[in-house]
């Protein structure tokens, strides 16, 4: 039926049935082969609320759809074989000296191949934005308590997302066999031999032999483009899938309620916009990788085992593991001739705790709290001030790891000593976090009690008033009904509070919005206070009527 | 300067010696020029050097009356550059502004300064070119800075401390191998420099304090003399270990990377990943930010 | 709000004939509701068609796609040949070769930028204004069909009899698990590879043996002429693959006048007058351990900082190491009245990072 009511205008009867318009045979075609008209109609009538924050999960998506777009292109130029070759290629500074294929094809990749370069430059900042974007969309998710029931299962399938990201980036980082990817993959066998027990096997296994073999890179290869793409294209499914299902949360307010979510149908709105989205998310990578240089391989050089250039690093990603590891004491383990060495700690054990943490965290919260309601409606960081906390202390944990990851380039660039560096990071490491802690709690607790005082006493106007005893006070204009003293009745529900007189009703300024809370109308809210103002006398008369009955 | 190449026997005499030269001297070169125009610097300075030969040559030949002398300077002599006038405008430089911390005989004073004897003019002009000596204060990281001397000023006190210490001399001529051994100085230079000063000769921290410097400014001849006489804590390359002609490959590479544009955009610096993701968290997520703002924003 | 729970089959959907009487957007709105999706707001932009304002709006909207077109086709100027793109060398000339991708990246960024825009511009400018609520129906599913679903299961497992056959629930199990066990098995029997098995494959052994020849990277042997004083070189076995071996790389360093090296126990005879050599992977995750300072005999390692001091042996003085450099002992042979190094035997411990087996 909606087929046809989709049509441009439907004037006679059993139009419907015999559609004249292309789309309307089109749709009747479909239809009568999958028969999805009314399943269709639902997905397309699918209302996404309309928040900023809710967008960055949207940029980890963009980023993996360039990143399979460029990929492939890179695909047909790259070779991902360890053979020795003699490089004879544009690059003169690099003509005659041996080195894999794969290093020899980047080469190719990005002085031979015309557009070469900018893909792979493209697809080496994309995936920096993936794991990034996934980064700050988790934190997002984290401080306003999305990933409370039902969404637990949405919160682990993320983060599997962010440790399948962080691996592939790190495949992808390998792939190059340069000098600086090199040095990466032998510390990651360094880390994989430090297991105990297992360690040597694990390392035998992956390398196919003693570092460096020849086996790695083709392996990575195999991973890096097929294996964990296409798990990471599941899980993204799979989150999507569950999005779609259980719709997205939204920020309480007027109008808002667990059981519905407001804003904008899917089409045509919200899919012009995340379509256009989508092109900007591009353009950003395009601009990135035209204009800023990437992963410059051809001035590493090719790898070999007896080369190290000072100031390597890995990807930013990676970089609170380097972090960790840089400040990790020289402590080894060793009992009955066998070695638990130092590097295990803070590259296996400590990112196992880390992972652990966070996947359990949702059930923690429940179980401790005791709140095992299902959450549509989110919450804002100030209304929950020990997740806020935790929260606040675990990005200052990560910070001060990402720093110490590149803690010799800051020596360098501000003269500082590199030994102060690690000091200065490990005891940061230590100190910092409680003390973000405390530091987010109190600013949580005072944002609160601000927006409590307005909610009972007003907004103050600013306005000074003399009292006939001579005293001074300043009006507030109340939020909305008062009771006899002249406070307010609106209790606080963890809504936005407009905290200035402007963002009331100056007839001028119709909107109300800001960092923190969604976009609302100025007379949307006032009509829906009128609202709430109005059950709420309701509920009040029909209280007194039960008690006077 | 002389055409003698270091041979074992010269680097035998001068391992009785002090080596290094600044007090806790902590890195190597860099300088104020552009290394071509530097490198024509050079050209002027051993063309002048030449000249101020050539007048001594002929005030002392028309004194015989011998006309020819003009023909001298095309001889291969005119190479072994060092005349005494110069080795005398080095000394009168060295006791103006060195005797102070390095003694009348380059002996060296005790908690000022090192004995320069045996060092060389390498490590002399080194020093000077880059502006580490004079040194500001003893002991701390002895950085680059704006050289005191000119070029020809400098080359006096080198081959004044060369003349009365002896030691390891930077070569004449030029210094830079040509593009078909760009391939070889690279590997060189991966084996043994970027180590410390790093793949993109940008330079990095030593332990406690001390510091690899970047190869931004360094000279051709600022290279070779620091290779061949190891200012400060840099290991000292021996013409054995990496001959003359490596020397020069390793040159001509950094030279040439530090000329080469980068095909990919603005380099970042050449610093690598940490300024990579610097920009993706701000420029690429900022952008992004702000665009979420406008979308997302009631119009 | 007043609207909460609309299921679907409340909505009398009405005959398709009353439906094609419909307008369009009237059609749509029942639509919706169908699908508990209230529209409670929408209001065109420009409700009157055709003002200056809806026009200008389109207009630049129109213009942004256009600069999207130009861009584009901009792009495939700059890629078919407009700017060159072969790399060459500073001594060969121009090197406008570096204007092409970040031109490409310019072109390619307006262009998606322009569309991008364009079409958001459309969404927020010409799309009329609307707020939609839809009934979340996420509670769970009604206790009756929660009751018949279980009995749906429980009833095939009985049918199953998975009670009672025990005998075939056991041994399916069996089959079943150790079919599973097959694709694991395969893969990880596939590349497994016993540690230390095979020529150069031990990590307790390199390949230095006594008498083994130290050469440079390029293979010529080095000499103990070679060194001055404060100088280092990277030494490798001079034996077939030596060079390339991960395990091979060791530092030679000449010590500078009063500089000496206290010996490990066992270890009096391993340098050579005032050389020394150490393994150069470091002993914490491998990279090559070789930033060092000559004056304080220090050997910092770029990956995670940490220092050995090579007048106590190599040992690590600060930062994430715990063992010291193994200590390759030398000696010389003579050839043609020069004395060139070789190795004394291999390192006496493993090279590089620690693992479980290692004592």
């Amino acid at each position: 039926m909606s087929v046809t009511a989709n049509g441009p205008t439907v004037k006679g009867p059993k139009r419907y049935e015999n559609p004249r318009t292309p789309q309307g045979k089109a749709g009747k075609w479909a239809d009568e082969r999958l028969g999805l008209a009314g399943g269709a109609r639902k997905q397309l009538n699918k209302v996404f609320p309309d928040h900023w924050s809710f967008m960055m999960g949207e940029i980890a998506l963009y980023s993996f759809i360039i990143l399979i777009l460029t990929g492939t292109f890179l695909s047909f130029f790259f070779d991902a074989s360890m053979t020795e070759v003699r490089y004879d290629g544009s690059f003169i500074p690099l003509n005659g000296v041996e080195m894999s294929r794969a290093y020899a094809s980047t080469l190719h990749i990005s002085f031979d191949v015309r557009g070469g370069l900018i893909l792979r430059q493209i697809h080496h900042w994309a995936a920096l934005l993936f794991v990034a974007s996934m980064t700050i969309h988790m934190f997002r998710v984290f401080f306003t308590g999305a990933f409370r029931k039902p969404r637990e299962l949405n919160w682990l399938i993320g983060l599997g997302l962010i440790t399948l990201g962080i691996l592939e980036g790190f495949a992808g980082y390998s792939l190059p066999d340069d000098l600086l990817s090199g040095t990466g993959l032998r510390i990651a066998e360094a880390i994989m031999q430090s297991i105990p027990v297992i360690g040597t096997w694990v390392s035998f296994l992956v390398f196919g032999g003693k570092f460096p073999g020849n086996e790695i890179i083709g392996r990575l290869y195999i991973v890096h483009v097929l294996l964990i793409p296409g798990i990471l294209a599941g899980l993204i499914g799979a989150h999507m899938a569950l999005l779609i299902k259980q719709k997205h949360t939204e920020f309480p307010g007027p109008g808002k309620t667990e059981h519905t979510v407001s804003g904008e149908r899917m089409y045509p709105t919200y899919s012009a916009k995340a379509g256009g989205f989508f092109f900007l998310v591009f353009a950003v990578c395009a601009a990135l990788g035209g204009l800023a240089q990437i992963n410059p391989v051809w001035l590493y050089g090719p790898y070999n085992t007896a080369q190290v250039s000072s100031g390597s690093q890995p990807d930013f990603y990676i970089g609170f593991l380097d972090g960790s590891t840089r400040l990790f004491p020289s402590w080894e383990i060793r009992v009955w001739h066998h070695t638990i060495p130092a590097v295990f700690w803070p590259t296996v054990v400590l990112p196992g705790i880390l992972f652990t943490f966070a996947g359990a965290y949702p059930f923690l919260e429940a179980k401790l709290t005791k709140d095992r309601a299902k959450h549509n409606l989110l919450q804002r960081p100030r209304d929950v001030p020990v997740r806020t906390g935790l929260g606040a202390m675990a990005i200052t944990f990560y910070a001060v790891l990402l720093l110490s990851g590149g803690n010799d380039l800051i020596a360098k660039a501000f003269d500082i000593s590199l030994n102060a560096m690690t000091w200065g990071g490990r005891i940061g490491l230590l100190i910092l976090p409680p003390i973000a802690y405390a530091f987010a709690y109190l600013v949580c607790l005072g944002l609160q009690r601000h927006d409590r005082e307005v909610l009972e006493h007003g907004i103050e106007t600013g306005i000074i008033r003399r009292l006939p005893n001579g005293e001074f006070i300043e009006i507030h204009q109340p939020l909305g009904p008062v009771d006899d003293h002249g406070h307010g009745l609106l209790q606080y529900a963890g809504t936005p509070v407009p905290k200035k007189m402007n963002k009331l009703g100056n007839p001028h300024t119709s909107k109300v919005r800001g960092f923190f809370y969604p976009v609302r109308e100025k007379a949307e809210i006032e009509a829906e206070l009128a609202a709430i103002e109005a059950t709420e006398q309701e509920r009040i008369r029909e209280e007194h009527r039960e008690l006077t009955d | 300067m002389t055409d003698d190449n270091v041979d074992s026997d010269a680097a035998d005499s001068s391992t009785d010696s002090e080596y290094g030269f600044g007090p806790a001297v902590a890195d190597t070169a860099a300088s104020t020029s552009a290394p071509r125009i530097r490198a024509k610097r050079g050209g002027r300075g051993s063309l002048r050097r030449k000249l101020t030969s050539i007048a001594i040559l002929v005030g002392a030949l028309t004194a015989v009356g011998g006309g020819y002398a003009l023909l001298a300077p095309s001889s291969g002599a005119a190479d072994t550059a060092v005349s005494a006038a110069d080795v005398e405008k080095g000394r009168q430089l060295y006791e103006t502004s060195c005797i102070t911390c390095h003694g009348a005989n380059l002996q060296g004073v005790a908690d000022r300064g090192p004995s320069l004897i045996g060092v060389g003019s390498a490590s002399a002009y080194f020093q000077v070119s880059t502006g580490r000596m004079p040194a500001v204060s003893q002991g701390a990281n002895n950085l680059r800075k704006d050289p005191k001397f000119t070029e020809d000023q400098t080359q006096w006190i080198a081959a004044y401390v060369q003349s009365v210490g002896g030691g390891v001399q930077v070569p004449a001529g030029n210094l830079r191998a040509d593009d078909a051994d760009l391939a070889e100085g690279g590997e060189l230079f991966r084996l043994n420099c970027a180590s410390c000063h790093g793949a993109t000769a940008k330079g990095a921290p030593l332990s406690a304090g001390k510091t690899a410097p970047g190869l931004n400014e360094a000279t051709d001849s600022q290279m070779y003399a620091a290779m061949l006489s190891g200012p400060g804590q840099m290991p000292v390359f021996s013409d054995n270990q990496v001959t003359p002609d490596q020397k020069k490959a390793i040159i001509a590479y950094v030279q040439s990377m530090k000329a080469q544009k980068d095909p990919g955009g603005a380099s970042l610096d050449r610093v690598g990943p940490v300024t990579e993701g610097l920009v993706v968290g701000t420029v690429g997520l900022g952008l992004l930010m702000v665009t979420i703002l406008w979308i997302g924003r009631k119009s | 709000m007043s609207q909460t729970q609309h299921p679907a089959d409340e909505i009398a959907v009405p005959s398709a004939d009353e439906l094609a009487e419909m307008s369009t957007e009237e059609a749509m709105i029942l639509g919706a509701e169908a699908d508990g999706v209230h529209i409670v707001h929408r209001r065109e932009r420009f409700p009157i068609a055709g003002t200056r304002a809806e026009r200008r709006a389109e207009r630049i909207i129109a213009l942004t796609f256009l600069i999207g077109f130009l861009a584009a086709v901009g792009f495939i100027v700059v890629f078919c040949g407009a700017v060159p793109f072969e790399w060459h060398l500073p001594s060969q000339g121009s090197q406008d070769f570096r204007y092409f991708t970040p031109l490409l990246g310019i072109l390619l960024a307006i262009s998606l930028a322009a569309i991008g825009i364009g079409v958001v511009l459309w969404a927020k400018w010409l799309l009329p204004e609307e707020e939609a609520v839809q009934d979340r129906h996420d509670e769970p599913s009604p206790v009756t069909e929660q009751i018949m679903t279980s009995a749906t299961l429980i009833s095939g497992f009985n049918d199953l009899g998975v009670g009672r056959r025990s005998i075939l629930k056991s041994t399916i199990g069996l089959a079943v698990g150790a079919l599973t066990a097959v694709p694991l098995v395969a893969l990880v029997g596939a590349m497994i590879k016993k540690p230390n098995k095979g020529p150069g494959q031990s990590l307790f052994h390199t390949l230095y043996t006594a008498g083994t020849p130290l050469v440079y990277a390029d293979g010529r042997r080095i000499s103990t002429d070679d060194l001055l004083p404060g100088g280092i070189e990277t030494v490798f076995p001079g034996v077939p693959g030596g060079v390339k071996a991960g395990d091979s790389p060791t530092l030679l360093i000449r010590l500078r006048p009063g500089q000496t090296v206290r010996a490990r126990k066992g270890q009096a005879g391993f340098g050579f007058g005032d050389y020394v050599a150490f393994s150069k992977i470091c002993t914490h995750a491998g990279c090559p351990a070789s930033l060092y300072e000559q004056q304080t005999g220090r050997l910092l390692c770029p990956c995670h900082q940490s220092q050995f001091n090579v007048l106590e042996d190599a040992k690590p003085i600060f930062g994430p190491a715990t063992r010291s450099l193994p200590k390759l002992p030398i000696g010389v042979e003579e050839v043609d009245g020069k004395q060139y190094f070789v190795a004394k035997g291999d390192f006496p411990e493993a090279i590089g990072p620690a693992f479980w087996e290692r004592p």
